[in-house]
This record gives C-alpha cells, structure tokens and sequence, in this order.
C-alpha cells in the first residue's frame, strides 16, 4: 500500500557489533559452521537421535543457507551470536532431544499454503 | 575440556579478541538502536513541539490581527473571541470541563474549567470569556486548584457513589477528574440522615438507559437534543437543589440521534440501555470501522469483546459524521448475533435446505455454473462491499456472463456513466456551507441522518434557506414544502417558480435527490432536468448536483461498472444468478426461469437466502477489512474486528474459491492483489478515506434524450421515524431496533389517547 | 621492570607512554589491556569503537524471533488512536500506533477469560510519527497500511452570547 518511500537507497553509520567489514563477518560465519560442522558426531552421539551425521550436516547446511541473502554486517554479527549459543547449549547438553529434532519436524502440522486449502480449512 | 576450546575458536575472530561475554555487552547498545525507532516519551515531545512551533509559524501570516495571550507562560497567538478554553488547548494544555461541548452552545453552568487570570479579582470560566490580549491565564495555580476542588466538592455533594455498578465506571469524566482534582477527603455529612438527592428515573425510550440521581445537571442533553437533533423534547425544571433534566411530562425521546446523548453525557446519568450491565472499558478492544448500514459511511469504533460485537461508538471523522451517529447504526449490532448463517447450505431434491462442508457447496454451484453456458447474472445488494463486487463482476464476466446489477433501482437507461451524475457532490461537510437547498423525493432525516444533521447544522448557523418536494414530512428544521407534485421540479428549474430564485441568488445552492426518485419510470427525464439545471447553478468550486443513496453499496457499485436495477438480471433469463448480500426482496422465485439456480453469498438468512438453491455464508462489516464508497464518493474500509461465526468466510474469498472450483481462478490470493485489481478498475477506490471529485456532470445532461416529466405524486418511503429502523438485513434482525418500532408505536397510541382525553 | 621495558618496545603505539613515562610527569596506573596489546589487537579495537557503513533499511526479520508465518502473513495497520466518545479527554491519542490484523478470539471455557492464538494481538507500541512506525514495519519485514491522517483540528468560534441573540436561529429555546 501507499508508497512504500520508506524504502531509500541510503547508507548510515552505526556502531558495529563484532565485525567491522563484510570478510570479518563471513569469516565468523564460516568459523561458526566449521564449529558445528566438527560437533556433529558428538551431537549424534550424546543426544542418541535417529540421524546420521551426515543428515545433521545436511541439515546444518540449509539452516545456514536459510539465512544467505543476509548481507548487512551486523545482522550476521548477530546470526553468529544466536548460533553460538544454540551450539553452546547443544555442546553442554543444556537441550534435550526433542530440541535436537524440531530441526527436523516442527511440533505443529504445517498449514496449507494454497488458497483453495486455507479458505476451506478458514485460515486466513 | 574439548568445549571450552571450541566455544572459544568458532565466535573468535580471525584476529585474536578478548572475552566473549565483553562483546555481548558491547553489542547491546548499538541494537537497542538497530531494534526500534521506538517513539520514546522524549521523542514524542519533540514531535509535538515541532507541531505546535509549526502552528504558531503559520498563524501570524493567515491572520495578522490575532492577539497574544500567554498560558502558563506560554504566548499564544489566537483570534480575538476565542475563549480562554480554546486558546489553552491550542497550547497543549487542557482545561477540565463537565458542560462544555465542541460541537454544542457555550452554557457555561459547571463551573468546572474556573482558571485564574492575572489582574482578575475572580477565577474566570474558561469556556464561556473570551480572551483579552495579553492575558496571563495560570491553569494550575492555587486559586485555580481551589476553585476546581470547590466545584469537585459540591458536584460529588450531590452524586451517589455508585461507580461500582455504573455503566459509566472506567470512562467517566467525573470518576477521572475526581480523581485528578478533587480533594482527597469528604466533608460531607449526613447530618440529618436525610441522605443524598434523589432522583426518579425516568423512561425516555429502549436505547437510552436513565439514572437521573446522577445526573450534574451540564445540559449537554438538553443542548443536543434542541441543536442538533432538533427535537425540543429534553429540558429542565426546578431550580437549585431541585433541578431535574427530563421531558416535562412522561414521555420518550425518540429521535433517529438519541444515542449520542449516552457519549455526551459524562456521568453514568444517561447510559446505553442494550449495553447495560454488559461489559467495562478496560475489557473490551475498540477496532476503527465503518458503518454501512446507511450510505453516510459513518465512522465507527466497533468494541469488541471474546469475538462478540458488544457496541459501537462513533469515531471523529470532521468530513462525514463529525462524532455523532445515528441510532440504527449504534444499536443494530445486536443484529449481528442473531439469523446469521454459520454454514453452507445447498437445497435437496425435497426443497429443504441441508448444511453441507464447504466443498460439497462450492462444487454444487461449480456445477450448476458449468451447465450455464455463459447465463450467469449477479445482484449485489445493499451491503455488499466493494472487493466482493470486483471479484463477481470477474467471476461472472469470467463464464461469459454480462449481467451485473444492484438490487436497488436508480436511472433507467444511460446516465451513471459518468460519475458525477451520481455523487454528493457539494460533500457532507460541504452541505454545511450552503445557503439555499432544495430537497426532491427525498426525506434526510432517517434517510442520511448525519446528512440531516449537517442540513440543521447550516440552517442554524448559517441561514440556510430549505424547501423540498415531496410528501410533507418533519425534517427538524423549517422548510417550505412547495408540494408533492413532479411537475414542480420542472416549475423550478425553468426558473419560473419562486424558490428558483432563491437557489439563482445563493452563493452556495444544493439540490438533493433522492435515489428512489430516479427509480420512477421518469426518472432519467427528472435526472437530466436538474443537471441542466444545476450547471446553471454551478459556481466554480461548487457543485450543486448531489444525489442521496439510501444504502452503502451503491456508489461502490456503479464506481465498478454494475447496471441498476434487479429487474435487468430477471429479464437476462439467467441459468446461474449470484445474490450477493441481495435482501430487500426485488427478485423473486417466481419470476426466474423454472431452472435457474439461485446462489446466495451473505452473512444473514433473510430473503435472499431463504430462496437460494446454495447459500454461501459470508462475513458481516465487523468481520471482514472491506471497502465501501459512500454516497459522496468517499472509500472507505471497515477492520474486522471479530471473526466471521462458523464456517463463515469473507464474501470475496468465497467467489475466488469458487472460481477455481469452477476452473478459471481469479488471479488474485491476497487482499493486496484484489485491491490492486480495483485500483484497475476504478484507481480512486484504493485512496481510502479521501475524496476524488467526479468530473463535472454536462456529459449526462446531452446524453438523455427525453426529458419529459410525468407528473404524479412524488412519495418517500420513510416518512416517520417508524420507517426508519428496520432498512436491511442486520437492522431486520436487531431485537433492539424491534423495540424501537414498538416503542414508537407505543407512544403514538399514547399520544392519540390523549388527544382524545382532551377532546372530551 | 625488564618486562615492562620489553613490552613496550615490542609495540610502536605504546611508545607514547614511554615517551611520557621519560617525562617523569604524574601519570597514573597504566591501563595493562592497553599496554599488553599487541597492535592488531589495539587498531580491531579501534575499529570496534569506531563506526561502520551500512544500508539504511535493514531487514531484522532473520533475528527478531518472530516465526516466519507471523511476518509475511500479517498486515500491520499505522494509526493514530481514535478519541473515546465517550469521554472529553484527549490524553494518549497524540502518537501514532501499530497494530496487527486482527485474528479469532474465543472465551475461555472454564473462567470466561478472552483467548486468542495470536501472539502479536497485544503488541501495542507508541510511535513519535508515522514515519517511525513505517521504518519499524519495515525493518520487520511486515506489510503496513497508514490509516487515516494526521488532520490540523478545525477552529470554532465559540460564543456565549449567540445563545441569546434575537435575529438569530442559535438563539437557545430549551434551557
């Protein structure tokens, strides 16, 4: 709706998070998934879940690329972050199972995403 | 061992960094910023001193003669004879207040709004003096403080302490400036145990709940009900201690406005009589709407409550209803509780109609609509809104159909091509303005009640001169009825009768019509006349031409190209006819071919359903976020503020269902997308809550080739308040609006008797 | 003191404090952070405190938490809250608001209470201007409408003394 001018191709000057330029961010990035990428046998291992580590891995790829059109700097910086203490947690087996495997299957049914299904089963 | 090493290696930059806890802190500040432009209070201020520094910038270049005063302080630049009110709101600061109204004559009686004004051996009333240049007006002063505390203590004095079982509780001007100036302690004692004042209640109708002990005697009623609503009927009597506000003698105060003397009133004296006992204030959601069951489009707060529409209460709109409302629209959302359709339903081979799923439903019609070979037609009724109609009108053009109609008639023939032949075009906020109005074939009053208002409105403020043709009716004001005849409107717009020069000398004339008017069989005849005759009128930035649509579908309808009058659709002889929200009954089963299947889309079992092969519920106006184009051209969309009961869905959601069951999907999913495609169809309809102006109206004048008018007696359907209340299907299942009629029914019997009495 | 010696001539910027301490001036307790870190170290540090460039709208949606069907599901309507007509106060209806599309709601069986499913219903946030909220949406990756407008208020003329003029309709019949 109405105009969305909000929208301008303008840049501004903000405090950095942890990174000061672009390759310092991928770099953390990278760090964080060599990290979970070398977890993974352990995970499969102390949590005793029906994956294989290569699944995990597979899975650990397209939770990182769920986020590649990322691109400003601090909001990496705090991807990074949050991954971090998704695998702190996952490392001290502060999870549990069932957390591991949400990765996989959400607890709820997925909701239709076409019309003719939304509108019979009254989704908006 | 291994963990600690890696927690440390991954977030570790590629340069060696000090702890990771520092950066976390670190990281706080800057997406504090990064999370919200979060309007701080700081901000806010801000802004509003831009705002205010913006007014007083512009002020001295409008009107250089204003005069300063200073508000705590603060200079202000106000025109001479604003009040000392007015001149603090301009600043921000605002004066307590029980009598005065905005909209109403200064009384000046509660005493309330005493400020101090330097050199003045008294407190002043801040409502009723106008200021005197270089004025300091202190509005938190001692004195101020004590003369609000005195007024506090001996309004309290006299009111019952009864908040807890008070309607009013949580949005009461007295409870809060009780609170915020009163004292904290009573000196009231009751001495001789004679108790409070006491007062009877009185029964002034089923909308308007009185408990008159409470009552601080401000007279907004009062003023209302002679300003605005034109009905003397409200009044006091007795003095002092003794002051009673009522109706003389025991009567009702039926007037199509009586609602908004419950917003007015800022105790619990007069409360809404549906709503009593129902719900508080702080329980409830209030979602901005618009109504729909006039073609005003009066805006609405719908409050809401565990998917319940329990009232509705105006919202300010300075262009179309100012803050009132009229009574149909307040109270008839009972309505929406009661003869709704919560499932489909298709007709079984025994002529009973069966619940069915959604898909059973919409793949009946789908076949039904393959068997059709293109004879589809579709009806939009009075509340059908306009994403509905667009995604009809695709729908059927889609199957090869070309027969799309309104249910209710207007010109005959050509004549709504262009848009200003049927348009308000002086606006309902520019009415206000006029000085001579001629009414034709239409009665305002319970037509557009806030139209009317408006009429009143210009009539005491500013000499407006109103005559009408038509059956003589009571409009609330004075006006000249120049007869009933149609051969009139032919009289005045040769300019031979009288009242045509009266329209020739005004710098603003307005001739209203009425829709039902141009349904007659000369109506088109009728139409042309007056539009010659209005570009006569016409000054430049003033169009005199306005036509007054009694329901809200109307304008929306004709803006997206539907065809007037149900009749069209039964002469098409269609297989398929789509009723959308179409209730008033122009279409019948009798006259339909023996197998047309009739397909009802709307939220109420009233007549359209009631002879439907399929019935498809749809969603009422406080369920679905829809537009609607009033009767002056206005678009304006209603929020849902419940869900639609049952397996009720929003009515364009149901045809683009449809149309892929069907096998041609609309293209469009998304509200968005529909709006885009009406942006398509008519680009002013998606500029919500703003005014196009039509193009001017010569076009229709020369297209209309006869312009014989018949004659005959022009007659309005609602002629007396009774007419009013029960005008489509919400309203037609409201039990409150059946209460209404009654009572209006009631106090005529009453009246006749004791006319009677007197003859004897 | 040989540490201290080494330390500082290992580093180029810390010489600064050499050259102070050979000044034999009152200093003060040398900040070790500083003085031990290596130059790298000092000039990331610098960058951090330091700004950087990025592009004005940034999408928080990766991080916000909100779950996906929460953000490109909902329409985020900008308003500025309506007066109550039934009161004349004029408090808290100077800022601009959002709020959500508005979803089913139901009574809760047992006590009565109002339910909803929608975790977003009850987001009530104040804004200076709509421009603000605008970026907020945006920044959120919700679709947003602006409602209605910020209107300059209508000056009336108000008299006491119409009530009583004799040529006039205002003139008051009722008391």
């Amino acid at each position: 709706m109405a105009g969305r001018e909000a929208v301008k191709r303008a840049v501004q000057q903000v405090r950095p998070i942890l990174s000061v330029d672009r390759e310092e961010a991928r770099k953390r990035a990278l760090n964080l998934y060599k990290a979970w990428y070398r977890q993974m046998p352990y995970i499969v291992m102390d949590y005793d879940i029906p994956m294989s580590v290569e699944q995990c891995r597979s899975k650990l790829r397209e939770e990182f690329s769920k986020n590649r059109n990322v691109t400003d700097i601090r909001v990496i910086d705090m991807l990074v972050i949050k991954g971090q203490m998704e695998l702190k947690e996952s490392v001290e087996i502060w999870k549990q199972k069932g957390h591991i495997m949400r990765y996989w299957k959400e607890s709820q049914d997925p909701k239709p995403t076409d019309f003719l299904s939304k509108f019979i089963q009254g989704i908006n | 061992m291994m963990h600690a090493a890696l927690s440390q290696s991954t977030l570790q930059s590629p340069l060696p960094s000090p702890l990771l806890i520092d950066e976390l802190t670190m990281i706080r500040a800057p997406l504090v910023k990064a999370l919200g432009a979060l309007g701080s209070p700081t901000h806010q201020i801000a802004s509003r001193a831009v705002r205010t520094s913006a007014v007083l910038a512009q002020t001295p270049a409008k009107a250089p003669e204003k005069i300063e005063v200073f508000v705590d302080d603060i200079p202000v630049q106000v025109l001479p004879g604003t009040t000392v009110l007015q001149a603090a709101a301009e600043v921000g600061v605002e004066i307590p207040r029980f009598c005065y109204h905005e909209r109403l004559a200064v009384a000046g009686n509660c005493r309330m709004c005493l400020v101090e004004v330097e050199k003045s051996p008294k407190p002043v009333a801040a409502c009723a003096m106008p200021v005197m240049k270089g004025w300091r007006i202190k509005t938190n002063s001692d004195l101020t403080r004590k003369a609000r505390e005195g007024v506090m203590e001996f309004l309290l004095m006299n009111h019952p302490l009864d908040c807890p079982i008070c309607d009013q509780g949580g949005e009461c001007d007295l409870q809060d400036q009780a609170m915020a100036f009163g004292s904290d302690r009573s000196r009231f004692t009751d001495i001789n145990y004679t108790g409070k004042r006491a007062v009877e209640d009185k029964d002034i109708g089923p909308l308007v709940k009185t408990v008159m002990t409470r009552c601080i005697h401000c007279t907004r009623c009062v003023r209302f009900a002679s300003e605005i609503a034109g009905v003397d009927d409200l009044g006091t009597t007795g003095r002092g201690n003794d002051m009673q506000i009522g109706t003389y003698v025991e009567k009702l105060f039926l007037t199509e406005l009586s609602g908004n003397v419950i917003d007015l009133c800022p105790v619990g004296a007069l409360t809404n009589k549906p709503y009593s006992f129902v719900a508080r204030p702080w329980e409830i959601r209030k979602v901005s709407s618009i109504d729909v069951l006039d073609a005003v489009g009066s805006n609405i707060v719908v409050s809401t409550r565990t998917n319940e529409v329990l009232r509705i209460l105006p919202r300010e709109n300075e262009d179309v209803n100012e803050e009132w409302l009229a009574d149909k629209s307040r109270f008839a959302c009972d309505g929406l509780k009661r003869q709704r359709l919560v499932a489909p339903m298709v007709r079984m081979p025994n002529g009973e109609l069966q619940a069915v799923e959604w898909e059973g439903a919409l793949i009946a019609v789908a076949k039904a609509l393959k068997q059709a070979n293109g004879q589809v037609a579709g009806v939009a009724g009075q509340l059908a809104d306009v994403e509905a109609m667009v995604a009809l009108k695709d729908l059927v053009n889609r199957l090869e159909g070309e027969t799309l109609v309104t249910e209710a008639d207007f010109i005959k023939g050509a004549g709504i091509d262009v848009r200003g032949s049927y348009l308000l075009n002086s606006t309902i906020a520019g009415l206000e303005q006029a000085d001579a109005v001629l009414l034709v074939g239409t009665n305002p009053r319970y037509e557009a009640p806030l139209v009317n208002t408006r009429l009143r409105k210009a009539y005491v403020h500013n000499e407006l001169q109103i005559a009408s043709i038509g059956p003589k009716i009571d409009l609330s004001y004075q006006h000249d009825n120049l007869g009933a005849d149609a051969s009139l409107i032919k009289d005045v717009c040769s300019g031979a009768h009288a009242f045509s020069k009266v329209l020739e000398g005004a710098k603003k004339p307005a001739i209203i019509i009425g829709a039902d008017l141009l349904a007659r069989s000369d109506g088109a005849a009728i139409h042309a006349t007056i539009s010659e005759y209005c570009q006569k009128l016409n000054k430049p930035d003033w169009n005199s031409f306005n036509v007054l649509h009694n329901n809200a579908a109307q304008v929306g309808a004709f803006d997206v190209g539907y065809q007037a009058g149900a009749q069209r659709a039964v002469d098409a002889k269609p297989k398929v006819l789509f009723l959308l929200n179409a209730d008033a009954g122009k279409v019948t089963r009798e006259q339909l071919p023996k197998d047309c299947f009739v397909v009802y889309i709307g939220s109420h079992g009233d007549a359209g359903a009631s002879m439907a092969d399929a019935v498809l519920p749809g969603a009422a106006y406080t369920e679905k976020q829809a537009t609607y184009v009033n009767t002056e051209g206005r678009p304006q969309q209603t929020q849902p503020g419940v869900s639609p009961p049952g397996m009720a869905r929003e009515d364009w959601k149901i045809l683009r269902a449809l149309s892929e069951v069907v096998g041609t999907p609309l293209n469009y999913n998304t509200l968005d997308e529909l709006r885009s495609r009406m942006e398509q169809v008519a680009p002013h309809l998606t500029r919500l809550g703003q005014l196009t102006p039509a193009g001017n109206n010569e076009l229709s004048a020369k297209v209309t080739p006869s312009k014989s008018i018949n004659g005959g007696p022009i007659d309005v359907k609602q002629k007396e308040l009774r007419d009013y209340f029960m005008t489509d299907a919400i309203s037609r299942a409201s039990p409150t609006m059946a209460k209404c009629i009654s009572a209006v029914n009631k106090q005529q019997r009453l009246n006749e008797q004791s006319k009677q009495s007197v003859a004897i | 003191m040989s540490l201290i010696r080494q330390v500082l001539c290992r580093s180029t910027p810390t010489l600064q404090f050499a050259a102070r301490w050979a000044s034999g001036q009152d200093l003060g307790p040398i900040d070790l952070n500083t003085a031990l870190a290596r130059p790298d170290e000092l000039e990331q540090r610098n960058k951090l405190s330091g700004k950087i460039t990025v592009p004005v709208d940034v999408n928080l949606s990766p991080i916000s938490g909100v779950p996906e069907e929460h953000i490109k599901e909902r329409r985020v309507r900008i308003h500025i809250p309506p007066k109550n007509a039934m009161q004349s106060g004029t408090d808290n209806i100077n800022t601009w608001q959002i709020e959500f599309d508005n979803r089913e709601r139901w009574e809760n069986p047992l006590m009565g209470w109002s339910s909803t499913g929608d975790p977003l219903s009850n987001m009530n946030v104040q804004f200076g201007s709509k421009d603000e909220a605008i970026t907020y949406c945006e920044r959120n990756g919700w679709r947003w409408f602006v409602d209605g407008e910020d209107k300059p208020k209508k000056e009336r003329v108000k008299n006491y003394g119409v009530n009583f003029s004799w040529n006039k309709r205002t003139r008051v019949s009722t008391k």
